[in-house]
């Protein structure tokens, strides 16, 4: 029977093509508006490593003295020192942790026809690989040892060595970061989390590195920052030592912690840590306070999805709404046409039920049909909003998930919408159709 | 067959009340041949509309084949419906947008038939209605008398022992008229108790029981016996 | 207007059709007035004066990766070669670029215990003492900076002197003052010589988009932001210009970003760019559907009562009377659509104030929306009730 209902939906879609057109076009215009900006949501909101993100934490400490302020909710700077970061990195009582900053270089080859291009940098620890699930194509991480040494070697993804070299095995090749040559130790498979979750403070959207160096280098080299370096306090930077030794906030921290006693002792290590720096002059206050955030805490507590597109889904869902009232007001004059014949039908056996869900299953086509003319919609939106904002080329796209959604939104609108119509004709008494078409 | 007994129907509208039917008794045998006949807005086609369960009465009782119609839930009524009756309307009330097979087989579908037996049943009404070989035309393809043809096959094919017809001549010329009105007489003699409404005094001379509804009630009905000739009614029937 | 009672009868009869109207006219209002002042909201923003010569000046920045380089020299001829272009007006490194959201910042007080004093956060560019002319700012209190203000800063240590915003100088001293007072942050002391009334900081979209201070230091970087002034007219052809030219003078450094002051804003605000254009499509599909809505159900409801029109032209009624039954109808729909409407945006406005941070919506702005609404509406039921007064009386005399 079902088979049937399409086939009669499919023929009446036919016979009335300029309204059945009208109901598609306004179905899809209300899909494809909510899909664009749902789906940019959709991708914000994305878990951006569901595998682990339980398992992963952003440590913050609160380093600034009594009654400065910060511009996150509870105050904590959402970065650490150099100190600290140095301190829980070399001192971790769990295995993976990393602590990690952005930086860049002129990356070239040292041949008089490599022009050199700007590249971001991560300054980080041998675990960021395995924290993050990058896996490697060729050659690993660099080892503690060369870490303690600040060895010239460097991790880079299968995109920068295919750009650099044209393939993608190139360990022990050199290339130049700045005037430093570094030779490659391992390549990485590309990876691209939807959100720059590890580290938020240029954007969440921006794009992953491709250039992996040794936390060690920092200091060896005198490195910079590329992403925020904050101050609180006047100190006298001038020299790099100072600057290190400073108060300054600019390097991210991320550990792996698998067991609530895992968490309990990591916890404890990060009030010991800041109890003994008490003991030196810093953290001077009252309460010593620290944060452990998961990934999903993280994103909420940095708030990375833009308002405006909050703004965006809830102006489309309502939006959609006005499509709904249009196309029941259209379901519900083409359905009171042709009353007649399910007057008919109704004399001739069929049962409420079986008229209900007639219409119902033409509803339900037309929200099909209207969820491509929507997906095409939102192709085009997508589109337009990655040429407005180039960062958004990651996010601004439509996953599997929200493909799938798409119909099964427009159906059920369509259904919602369909309702009232397809009740009115099925409770009309079929004797009024009957006698004088 | 069917049996009503002080049948009533009052329609209610926001400014009047109408006692269509009251106190309504009738009593059908099977496969007896009966025209119903009355002045225009005297309940014959309320009467229809009851005797084939398109709907609900305000009192009484119903009887239909032994079954209390009035105990029935809507799904039940159409299943009814579905199976035991078959309707023929006057304004023929093909669904234009389906052929011919396709609308003979729309009471079949309803009645869950497979579709070999569908197509079965659909030939060999279409044959009987002499539109053999039509099974693809569209109703607007054919004459009025044509379509009413297609209509009776209609209600033949889900074998309805009771039928029922609104006007089945009404919108033809006497010829076509005469021709559906044989075929009707040949389903009865077949063993298909019909019910037929019409003001055309002509047609109601050839059945052999007919009845007059005045003021929503059986004013006068008049049993001829098989074998004797028809007496003319002696109450000659008000044009609608 | 003795019309409106039978209607308003007849519209009770067939509420389906008139609720839908109204809920679609409603929620329409409740989105298009809002979204245009969201869209109203940003488009100010965007427009707004920043100061700067945003159509002249070319921004970029060089980074010089062999540390051997001595680079204040080189960036000297570098500058001396980029004002030899035709059309080029002056060329100087800057600390950071206006309106770009990347540069320094700190908080400066009145006293020299900010803790004491009032405190204000505001960018600050550093660059030589021509900085002024080169952004194409003008002065409206005190004097522009001069060539020995640079010196006296020599060795590390911050001039003593600099041009403040009006926001800055405000915020500090009070409306209108704060010329030749000086102000602190950290170890350091400057008087404010010069005020200007408009200049945007690095951060335009911020809370600190109005505070900047020009600081008479020139830099020579690892990392270092580059200004062109130039005519406006030869700038696309320049901009062509830089990369080889400052590469030909020294290959080992790498020119980063070289756009108009204007692109390096857009880009700053694209955000916004991208919120403006995603609610004018959405006002415009909004706008077509609803007048969609309202012309369909229009069409319906005639052609539902060809017959009754029909009959009531047979019964004398002129033409216009049919067409005004139809046009006051949707009147009366839409204005009561636009009423519920009006509180739906109101109530929408309050929220998305409460929850996003976003302007106050304007009653004005509901009321000029619902007007528009009124005649689109009106325009989109013109053609139907047209057509129904052309209905023919005799159709009441046919049968169908």
């Amino acid at each position: 029977m079902l088979m049937h209902y399409f086939d009669l939906a499919w023929r009446n879609i036919k016979l009335t093509p300029l309204i059945s057109l009208l109901m598609v076009v306004a179905i899809g215009i209300g899909i494809g508006v909510t899909m664009t900006s749902l789906s940019v949501y959709h991708m914000m909101s994305a878990d951006p490593i569901p595998q682990k993100s339980e398992q992963l934490y952003a440590v913050q400490l609160q380093t600034m003295d009594d009654g400065q302020t910060w511009n996150t909710s509870d105050d904590v700077p959402t970065q650490l020192t150099y100190i600290d970061a140095q301190y829980l990195m070399e001192n971790s009582p769990v295995a993976k942790r990393a602590a990690m900053m952005k930086s860049g270089a002129a990356v070239h080859l040292d041949k008089a026809d490599s022009a050199p291009f700007i590249e971001d940098v991560r300054i980080t620890g041998r675990d960021f690989f395995s924290l993050f699930g990058l896996s490697f194509l060729h050659g690993e991480a660099w080892t503690q040892a060369q870490s303690d040494q600040a060895a010239p070697v460097a991790v880079i993804s299968e995109d920068l060595a295919e750009r650099l070299f044209q393939r993608s095995d190139v360990l022990g090749e050199s290339i130049y970061l700045d005037e430093r040559s570094y030779e490659v130790i391992g390549v990485t498979q590309s990876w691209q989390p939807t959100i720059k979750f590890y580290d938020v403070n240029n954007g969440p959207f921006q794009q992953a590195e491709h250039i992996f160096i040794p936390f060690s280098h920092i200091e060896a080299y005198q490195l910079h920052s590329w992403g925020n370096t904050n101050a609180w306090k006047n100190e006298e930077t001038r020299s790099y030592a100072q600057f290190l030794n400073s108060e300054m906030i600019w390097l991210q921290f991320w550990v792996e912690i698998n067991s609530q006693s895992q968490l309990k002792s990591y916890q404890q290590f990060l009030m010991d840590h800041m109890l003994e720096q008490q003991k030196l002059g810093r953290f001077n206050r009252k309460e010593l306070d620290y944060n452990l955030k998961t990934v999903n805490e993280w994103l909420g507590y940095n708030q990375v999805i833009d308002p405006d597109n909050k703004i965006l889904v809830g102006l489309s869902f309502m939006f959609l709404a006005v499509c709904l009232a249009n196309i029941l007001g259209m379901l519900l004059a083409k359905f009171l046409k042709r009353a007649p014949d399910a007057g008919v039908r109704r004399a001739l056996g069929a049962s409420k039920r079986q008229i209900f869900y007639q219409h119902l299953v033409e509803v339900a086509l037309l929200g099909f049909l209207g969820s491509l003319v929507g997906i095409l919609l939102a192709q085009l939106g997508l589109i337009g909003i990655r040429e407005t904002m180039s960062i958004y080329v990651g996010i601004a796209k439509m996953d599997w998930v929200m493909l799938l959604i798409s119909p099964v939104i427009a159906i059920l609108a369509c259904l919602l919408a369909g309702l009232f119509p397809a009740w009115v004709v099925c409770k009309t008494s079929p004797a009024t159709h009957l006698k004088v078409q | 067959m069917l049996n009503m007994q002080n049948i009533g129907k009052l329609y209610q509208t926001e400014m009047v009340q109408t006692q269509a039917l009251r106190e309504f008794n009738l009593t059908v045998n099977e496969g007896e041949f009966i025209a119903v006949t009355g002045p225009s807005g005297s309940g014959k086609t309320t009467f229809l509309n009851i005797a084939g369960l398109l709907e609900p009465y305000s009192s009484g009782q119903y009887m239909l084949d032994g079954i209390d119609v009035g105990k029935l839930n809507d799904n039940q009524r159409s299943d009814l419906r579905n199976q035991k009756i078959g309707f023929i309307f006057q304004g023929f009330n093909l669904i234009p947008d389906l052929n011919l097979f396709e609308n003979i087989e729309v009471p079949l579908r309803y009645r869950g038939i497979k579709a070999k037996e569908r197509k079965r049943r659909v030939e060999h009404c279409l044959e009987q209605v002499g539109l053999a070989g039509r099974a693809r035309h569209l109703p607007q393809q054919l004459s009025g008398g044509q379509q009413q043809r297609v209509a009776i096959a209609r209600a033949l094919a889900g074998e309805p022992r009771f039928l029922l017809a609104d006007e089945p001549t009404g919108n033809l010329d006497s010829l076509m008229a005469r021709q559906v009105m044989t075929l009707l007489e040949e389903l009865n003699q077949a063993g298909t108790t019909i019910v037929m409404v019409t003001h055309d005094p002509e047609l109601a001379r050839r059945t052999p029981r007919n009845i007059q509804i005045v003021d929503g009630q059986v004013a006068d009905f008049t049993l001829y016996q098989g074998g004797q000739s028809p007496r003319v009614n002696p109450q000659k029937p008000v044009e609608a | 207007m003795s019309e409106i009672k039978p209607i308003l009868n007849t519209l009770m009869r067939s509420k389906a059709g008139a609720l839908l109207l109204i809920l679609q006219i409603a929620i329409t209002l409740a989105i298009v007035s809002n979204a245009i002042s969201i869209v109203s909201d940003r488009v100010d923003k965007l427009s707004e004066d920043t100061g700067y010569d945003e159509q002249g000046i070319i921004a970029f920045t060089v980074l010089t990766y062999n540390r051997n380089i001595d680079r204040a020299k080189q960036f000297k001829e570098d500058m001396a070669k980029l004002k030899e272009i035709d059309g080029v007006i002056e060329a100087m490194t800057v600390s950071s670029i206006p309106l770009s959201s990347s540069g320094g910042s700190w908080i400066v007080s009145d006293n020299p215990d900010e803790m004491l004093g009032k405190r204000v956060d505001s960018g600050y560019i550093q660059a030589n003492y021509k900085v002024l002319s080169a952004f194409g700012l003008s002065l409206s209190e005190g004097r522009d900076f001069e060539a020995q203000d640079e010196s006296e800063g020599g060795d590390g240590q911050f001039p003593s002197v600099t041009i403040v915003s009006r926001a800055v100088a405000n915020k500090l001293f009070g409306e209108g003052k704060g010329l030749n007072e000086f102000i602190y942050s950290g170890d350091n002391m400057m008087k404010i010589v010069g005020i200007v009334e408009t200049m945007k900081s690095q951060w335009p979209d911020s809370k600190m988009g109005d505070n900047v201070m020009l600081i008479p230091r020139e830099r020579s970087s690892m990392y270092q932001r580059v200004i062109v002034k130039t005519e406006p007219s030869k700038r696309s052809k320049i901009m062509k210009l830089i990369e080889p030219l400052l590469l030909e003078n020294e290959r080992q450094r790498v020119i980063i970003g070289i756009k108009g002051l204007d692109e390096a804003k857009a880009q700053t605000y694209q955000r916004d760019t991208l919120m403006i254009r995603m609610l004018v499509a959405l006002i415009v599909f909004l706008a077509i559907i609803t007048a969609l809505g309202i012309f369909g159900l229009t069409h319906f409801n005639i052609s539902k009562r060809t017959k009754q029109i029909g009959t009531r032209r047979a019964l004398g009624a002129r033409k216009s009377a049919i067409f005004s039954y139809f046009l006051i109808e949707n009147a009366l729909v839409t204005v009561f659509g636009l009423v519920v409407g009006a509180l739906a945006a109101l109530y929408l406005g309050g929220q998305l104030m409460a929850l996003y941070n976003i302007p106050a919506l304007d009653w004005s702005m509901v009321f000029y929306t619902a007007l528009t609404m009124l005649a689109m509406s009106l325009l989109s039921v013109y053609q139907p009730a047209k057509r129904a007064a052309n209905i023919s009386p005799s159709i009441a005399t046919r049968s169908i």
